[in-house]
């Protein structure tokens, strides 16, 4: 835990507080994790994760009275934008971004006493438990069931697509402790220790060969009532709105500027620049990103002013995501053979693996609400078409 | 009919912006059905003076021009909601090309008595001059090598001039024995003969072909005249831009329109999932092109040098010349059989999007455009 004095950051001068940023990460973020490729797992990235938590900085969002570093909204863009161009990975971060937040809105005091204070000091690390075989795009129709018996629910059920949960100890979940109505309405919001009896987690290998998601099972797993958060039955409202205003930074341009500017090093080493049919396609990849950015600051615009976004912000999601996709298949097209290797070509600035590149921008039109489900959200809330 | 933008959702318009808008949107809401923009189709000039005249009377053609020559002095933030709203009502007259791009060659010259002389006229409507500068095809080679000033007279041929049979005078780029230079030229002078294209939206092209034809008064002069025309050109991109947003926005606004009357299988045919992926697409499509023509018409209200100009008119007029045409072709395919028919306005959406689209540099000569200056930049690095 931070035992330094609080900063007001709110109150830097912009660019003070960028540099200070800026110092602290290139003195103390180790140079092999820049700009890494996948997801780092615990074993890697832990020791930074700890580091973070002794400065103080690994909730830059929370209000400063619960440990957080409390930056508004425009300190915080900068934060995280000086993140992004310094290349800093993720951490498993779901205590920080999803349960912190969660807990601050909708959780008890001795809730927010008890579990704040361990996210904190890296005691805990959260994942999530949503998704089910039988319930991805369809959420609401999840089945994992929560039975009341004493002070306890008992929950049989089977979460899957759970980032990290191979370095995870808590989980916090959506369970079906209702059958009654509408499938939204019989959700409940739950908090368990992953070690406890009746738990399994399997590592699942995605299309990159990496273990970057896990299934989770449930058999008879007893977690107390008092773990549940905002009542029962509650679970889907509050899942929900926890999703608010961050669903934005799924727009962020910066993994497509970074992704043109490794193809543009693949390009260089080729000596494409001289080829009329590549510039042409290349800029039309380079506008499109400029546009996405347009876009974004846009979108941020909102945000600095204190507003709040609606279904609209899903335009982002399917501008970047798809965007990206098309740089990396241009990506492949670039890389020649190159493409059908595992490795990838020297460059100035470094090794560009055309294939990882492809790999890697699969998902983002998945995960997070497909992008046919963003698209029937448009549909009926903005453009008011009928059912 | 309802305004699909998100405008109202994301954006933050100054109480100006909201008047100005606001009285754009009255002013084609007296032709939503758009009678007045089929009556002047194929037409000689092939614009609308009385509407050119009700035009005046709001002052708009006065936007641009500097307080000191009877004008507003206003900005392209103000400016550019008219012309989404003029791209929404297909308006039949050439405000892009006279308001911002020939007020612009006047303001930006250095002739102060011509400025001090004409520009209120200009702005009354009294007046309409049309920028002649284009020598080659392509719509982004701005400079004047075959119209040349010899003794006075001037010789050679200008080509893709909107509207010319409407205009009272021409300010023609020519060349010099000082180098580029702006002069002003009548229309109906000696030795002056104009042919005309139909375009395709209905209104017409001309073609001035300058046999020894005596010029009028100098508009700019060699110090300034390569200068402003490059940029009054790069803001005509922006505003042309501008008009295809309208183009694009009301395109798609109709077709929902349409999507939720029409009735095939007994449901109406917006409620068809492939339907509304589809238009979900046109209109994120339309949303990017607003996002850019926003930050364009910032940056251009802040001022900016040569080169950035350029790219951003590049930016620009490459993002909505191409989401222009997708959208209004792609709404065609959304109306069916109708959507084909002359008798259907969607397809004077798209008529508009093909004129304006390849008007001053079509989408791929812009994005040519834009990688020739970032490549120099990038060589001049090195």
């Amino acid at each position: 835990m931070s035992n330094q004095f609080r900063v007001d950051y709110n109150s830097m001068d912009d660019k003070d507080f960028r540099h200070m940023v800026l110092e602290w990460y290139v003195r103390n973020y180790p140079d092999e994790l820049r700009f890494p490729p996948e997801r780092m797992h615990w074993d890697e990235c832990g020791a930074w994760y700890m580091q973070l938590a002794e400065k103080g900085w690994l909730a830059p969002g929370w209000p400063s009275k619960h440990g957080g570093m409390g930056l508004d909204v425009n300190k915080l863009l900068i934060f995280m934008d000086v993140g992004e161009n310094y290349g800093i990975g993720r951490t498993p971060d779901q205590g920080v971004s999803m349960v912190g937040p969660l807990l601050i809105q909708h959780g008890s005091q001795e809730q927010i006493d008890y579990y704040l204070p361990k996210i904190l000091s890296g005691e805990n690390i959260w994942c999530q438990g949503y998704s089910e075989p039988g319930a991805g795009s369809d959420l609401a129709s999840l089945q994992t069931s929560a039975v009341r018996d004493g002070d306890d629910y008992v929950v049989n059920g089977h979460k899957i697509w759970t980032t990290l949960a191979m370095d995870a100890n808590m989980i916090f979940m959506l369970v079906r402790t209702s059958k009654e109505g509408k499938k939204q309405q019989g959700i409940t919001f739950l908090l368990a220790p992953l070690d406890l009896p009746g738990i399994t987690v399997r590592p699942i290998v995605n299309l990159g060969m990496h273990d970057e998601f896990a299934e989770v099972f449930f058999d008879n797993v007893r977690i107390p009532v008092a773990a549940s958060v905002g009542g029962e039955n509650n679970g889907w409202s509050i899942a929900k709105a926890l999703l608010g205003h961050e669903r934005v930074f799924i727009g962020s341009p910066k993994l497509a500027i970074l992704a043109m500017s490794r193809l543009k090093s693949l390009a260089d080493a080729a000596n494409l620049f001289s080829d009329v049919l590549f510039v042409e396609r290349f800029t039309a990849l380079q506008l499109d990103v400029e546009d996405l950015t347009a876009a974004y600051k846009r979108f941020i615009e909102v945000l600095k002013r204190g507003g709040e976004f609606g279904p609209e912000v899903a335009m982002l999601k399917i501008w970047n995501t798809e965007t990206l996709q098309r740089i990396s298949e241009f990506t492949m097209d670039t890389a020649a053979e190159y493409a059908g290797i595992w490795g990838g070509i020297e460059t100035d600035d470094g090794l560009v693996r055309a294939s990882a590149e492809f790999i890697g921008s699969r998902p983002g039109t998945i995960y997070g609400g497909t992008n046919q489900v963003q698209r029937n959200i448009l549909a009926k809330a903005v453009l008011r078409l009928p059912g | 009919m309802e305004d699909i933008s998100l405008q109202s959702r994301i954006d933050v318009l100054t109480e100006q912006q909201v008047m100005i808008q606001d009285s754009a949107i009255a002013f084609i809401a007296q032709d939503e059905e758009l009678r007045k923009v089929r009556r002047n189709r194929f037409d000689q000039p092939g614009f609308d003076n009385q509407i050119w005249q009700e035009m005046a009377d709001l002052g708009w053609f006065g936007f641009l021009v500097p307080e000191a020559y009877g004008g507003m002095g206003l900005t392209f933030a103000d400016l550019h909601t008219v012309l989404v709203q003029l791209g929404k009502g297909l308006t039949p007259v050439p405000f892009t090309a006279t308001a911002v791009i020939a007020v612009g060659a006047i303001v930006k010259g250095d002739n102060e008595a011509l400025k001090r002389d004409r520009l209120p006229s200009l702005v009354a409507g009294e007046w309409k001059p049309a920028l002649a500068w284009q020598e080659s095809r392509g719509g982004i080679d701005a400079r004047a090598t075959k119209v040349k000033l010899r003794d006075g007279r001037l010789w050679g041929k200008k080509i893709f001039v909107p509207d010319a049979g409407g205009a009272d005078d021409f300010i023609v780029s020519v060349l010099s024995d000082k180098g580029t230079e702006l002069y002003m030229c009548g229309n109906g002078a000696n030795g002056l003969a104009i042919e005309y294209e139909q375009r395709i939206d209905g209104g017409f092209y001309g073609q001035l072909n300058f046999e020894g034809v005596p010029v009028g008064d100098r508009v700019a002069s060699a110090a300034v005249a390569s200068g402003a025309i490059e940029s009054v050109l790069d803001e005509g991109r922006l505003a042309a831009s501008a008009e295809l947003l309208g183009v694009m926005t009301r395109a798609l606004e109709i077709s929902l329109d349409y999507m939720t009357q029409r009735v095939q299988f007994d449901k109406p045919i917006g409620s068809f999932q492939s339907l509304q992926h589809k238009a979900v697409d046109l209109f994120v499509l339309s949303e990017i092109s607003r996002s850019v023509v926003l930050q364009v018409v910032e940056l251009f209200d802040a001022g900016v040098s040569q080169r950035e100009g350029a790219l951003a008119a590049s930016q620009v007029k490459a993002r909505c010349s191409d989401a222009a045409m997708q959208i209004t072709r792609e709404t065609i395919q959304l109306h069916g059989a109708i959507g084909y028919t002359d008798e259907a306005n969607i397809g004077l959406y798209l008529k508009r999007a093909m004129y304006l689209s390849s008007w001053l540099g079509n989408a791929s000569a812009h994005r040519a455009s834009y990688a020739k200056l970032k490549l120099q930049a990038e060589t001049a690095d090195e």
